[in-house]
């Protein structure tokens, strides 16, 4: 057991390494999110003009969910995972890792993890920086359930996050070139997830449906916990959901890294 | 009428390249397709909930937000992904390349390559404006369609001076990656009407930088009609850029040494 943890701690701590080197492009990536929450900042103050609340949340109940999005999507959201997977594919670099007692996917993921506590850190920096500026309307709700419940929600996220990111990179077995796909599911991924307006805005019949789609936990859910946009009966509910698309998502997987094997011909390397 | 040759030649190489990859065409110009989707959304969730933003209603938004899609449409397709690759050749050094070229290099730099997608997905765009233009209930004249025809040249020319200005950074940022980022940021402002624009904001992206008069004044002049004052602006904003662009990149020029090997 504990050699197994070494195995991936080593691999955690390579990523953590390798992702340092990056950090002035994390911080950059930070500063644009940033920025753009600028232009969330003007479109619904200007949508709230005269109107108390939308959708039974006020502005800066609003706001507050956009500015933790941002936070989200630096500790548990995945950047360019799947590409760098790809990448491993067509190269051939995935070969070794079939040579040695390593699981490909413990692999990715330790890396993953090491990626966003240096992404995670580097957000804090340009918020703590806009603290002054937002304080006035920044407000949470102060149940503790939120937080317990936010803990297995953000962790779950941050599963469903990588193993999408996992299941695209794979593709590279059966497509050679999955940009295209990747910019696509972004799209996908940006409404349903939750990051160009709060999901509950829409009509409820598609709320709910949203509710059964792996994106809404990708980042809505966690955040829409901590900002209050959730019920307690609902969490549990969407907890159990958000389990179920864990397993889901795992399974796809590992039976597309098993079918992709067969059809690997292992080029390079 | 030599350059229109090289242009042809070019954009005869491109299309005959895409049509090479039919299925990559197909997926690029469904993305492009998707995220106007997306933005559309967000317009239809906001007024699901609100009847005016800024004084401007939904039909009317939507025809800002499809004359900016349309004017992006045209930077995809003749110059985004040539620009892109000038921020990666300077660093790489195949930039040479195009130095080496008998030609303008700024020119050479721009107009390799074209993008059919953005051109196809260009077509939509018209659609969703005239769409807007239709539920808004509009009968433009003639004079208001090609004065809006010419504004949506100088938006394109706007955009092209404002992506010279952020590649052309790395002529003096050897490691500036994801400078491309600071392009999409402004673009992301231009999609909001003036009137949401307060304060440090307006003074920012209202006056100093040309990002709110280059969506806000086509799609006005469909709207109000013909308005000298946003015209003029307009067509000034779109000359200066492309001078301070023009400018800038052979200031570059002038540093570009080569890169290593």
């Amino acid at each position: 057991m504990t050699a197994v943890l070494v195995k991936y701690r080593q691999a955690f701590l390579t990523g953590l390494q390798s992702n340092l080197i990056y950090r002035w492009n994390f911080l950059a990536r930070g500063v644009f999110s940033i920025l753009r929450l600028g232009v969330s900042i003007i479109l619904w103050t200007a949508a709230y003009a005269g109107i108390a609340k939308i959708g039974g949340f006020g502005l800066d109940q609003t706001l507050t969910y956009f500015v933790t999005l941002i936070l989200l999507q630096f500790f548990v959201g995945a950047f360019n995972e799947d590409y760098q997977i790809s990448e491993d594919i067509r190269n051939g670099l995935i070969n070794q890792f079939l040579l040695k007692p390593i699981n490909y996917f413990l692999y990715r993921f330790s890396i993953f993890v090491a990626a966003r506590l240096v992404s995670g850190a580097l957000i804090l920096v340009p918020l703590i920086l806009l603290l002054p500026a937002i304080r006035g309307w920044l407000t949470f709700p102060h149940e503790a359930w939120r937080l317990v419940c936010t803990v297995p929600a953000l962790m779950m996220a941050a599963l469903i996050q990588f193993s999408i990111a996992y299941c695209f990179g794979l593709l590279t077995f059966w497509l050679l070139e999955i940009q295209g796909f990747v910019i696509l599911s972004m799209a996908v991924e940006a409404v349903l997830g939750g990051q160009m307006f709060p999901l509950d805005l829409m009509p409820p019949a598609l709320f709910h449906a949203s509710e059964f789609l792996p994106f809404f936990y990708q980042m809505y859910f966690p955040a829409a916990i901590l900002t209050g946009r959730l019920a307690l009966p609902e969490v549990l509910q969407d907890l159990c959901l958000q389990f179920a698309w864990v397993v889901v998502l795992l399974l796809v997987a590992e039976i597309l890294w098993r079918r992709g094997l067969r059809r690997h011909t292992a080029v390079g390397g | 009428m030599n350059y229109y040759r090289i242009w042809l030649a070019g954009a005869r190489y491109s299309l005959v390249r895409t049509m090479m990859f039919r299925g990559d065409f197909f997926i690029w110009s469904l993305v492009e397709l998707f995220w106007m989707a997306v933005n559309l959304l967000l317009i239809a969730v906001i007024y699901g909930h609100t009847d005016s933003v800024a004084g401007w209603n939904e039909y009317q938004m939507v025809l800002l937000i499809g004359t900016g899609m349309l004017v992006q449409r045209f930077v995809t397709g003749f110059f985004w992904s040539n620009l892109f690759e000038l921020s990666r050749n300077v660093r790489t050094g195949a930039f040479d390349f195009y130095l080496a070229q008998p030609g303008n290099p700024l020119f050479m730099v721009s107009t390799r390559k074209l993008d059919p997608d953005g051109l196809v997905n260009s077509v939509i765009a018209i659609g969703i404006v005239l769409y807007a233009v239709h539920r808004l209930g509009l009968h433009p004249s003639f004079f208001d369609v090609a004065l809006y025809s010419v504004m949506i040249l100088a938006g394109l020319v706007i955009h092209y001076s404002i992506l010279v200005l952020t590649m052309a950074s790395t002529f003096w940022l050897t490691s500036a990656n994801g400078v491309e980022g600071t392009y999409f940021t402004l673009v992301d402002f231009s999609r909001l009407p003036r009137e949401a624009f307060r304060g440090l904001a307006s003074v920012l992206f209202v006056w100093i930088l040309p990002v709110v008069v280059m969506s806000n004044a086509p799609a006005r002049t469909l709207i109000h009609g013909f308005q000298p004052i946003w015209a003029l602006w307009m067509m000034a904003v779109a000359v200066l850029w492309f001078i301070l662009a023009v400018a800038v990149f052979n200031r570059g020029l002038r540093r570009y040494s080569s890169a290593s090997s």
